[in-house]
């Protein structure tokens, strides 16, 4: 199931689990709802920007490194 | 002549790298700092403290552009530096004992307060009440997952990476992380409702068969 959301699957796999969804409803219903979580996280989880002095500070480090 | 000023440092020592070698770290160190917000993210994430977030992800770079010879062009260059992030957490608070991980729910706030309004809500989620939600409410529900479901959930669903990368990573199986990552959803998809349950968000359309 994961799998399956994360396509992850390989062709075999899908074409198999494509099969079964449309004669189960349980899967197919787990199967939405784990689209659902995915794409939650993916909307609402805020990414960070590197504060300016980090980046700055890992240039710096790296330039004197070389 | 017999007065040499500038002794230590020489030019001559760092033209004893080859051109070739030359050439292969400077295209490291510009992808490399490619994922520095991405890195930054997840040293938030497993830290939780901007500070100990800071230094995790100053040390890797530190590590890598050390072990520069042994990561291999081709190779997913984000992967490996967040694996070196991770070990480093890891050795530096686990095996010391400090702890980390105090979840400062004050301070995520107030950090998603400062920028929510800079993110787009416009995007096409077909999750209902689900919508309602707010970042700080999902990250809470994603927080409160044991770590390594947490774990999984962020580097598959945030970071975007492979099974096999995320296999790599956490040092188990890909069945491991398949199950991981199923489990983890099932739990927080009951977390998140609780959540929309507590804040009254209407949940009518999960009632409706
Ligand atoms: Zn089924």
């Amino acid at each position: 199931m994961s799998a399956a959301v994360d396509g992850e699957l390989t062709p075999k796999e899908r074409e198999g689990f494509e099969k079964h969804i449309v004669k189960c409803p349980s899967c197919l219903s787990e199967f939405k709802e784990a689209q659902k979580t995915k794409s939650l996280i993916r909307e609402k989880i805020v990414r960070f920007k590197a504060p300016q002095s980090l980046v700055n500070s890992v240039l710096k480090l790296t330039d004197s490194l070389f | 002549m017999t007065s040499s000023p500038h002794k230590k440092n020489t030019p001559a020592q760092k033209s004893a790298l080859s051109e070739k070698e030359k050439i292969k770290q400077q295209e490291f160190q510009e992808e490399a700092v490619e994922h520095i917000n991405a890195l930054y993210n997840y040293a938030l994430h497993l830290s939780m403290n901007p500070d100990d977030a800071h230094d995790l992800v100053q040390e890797t770079y530190l590590k890598a552009y050390k072990f520069f010879d042994s990561f291999e062009k081709g190779t997913n260059c984000k992967a490996w530096l967040f694996k070196i992030l991770k070990n480093n957490y890891i050795n530096k608070f686990r095996k010391n004992a400090r702890e980390p991980g105090k979840v400062d729910y004050d301070l995520i706030k107030d950090f998603y307060h400062s920028i929510k309004d800079t993110q787009s809500d416009s995007e096409d989620l077909n999750a209902g009440y689900f919508r309602s939600l707010m970042h700080d409410e999902v990250y809470q529900a994603l927080n409160s997952l044991p770590e390594e479901f947490k774990e999984v959930i962020q580097l598959c669903d945030i970071e975007g990476f492979t099974y096999e990368e995320i296999a790599n990573m956490v040092e188990s199986p890909i069945g491991t992380v398949r199950s991981r990552l199923y489990r983890g959803r099932k739990l927080l998809r009951s977390k998140l409702n609780e959540f929309a349950k507590k804040y009254g968000y209407n949940t009518d359309n999960e009632e409706t068969p």
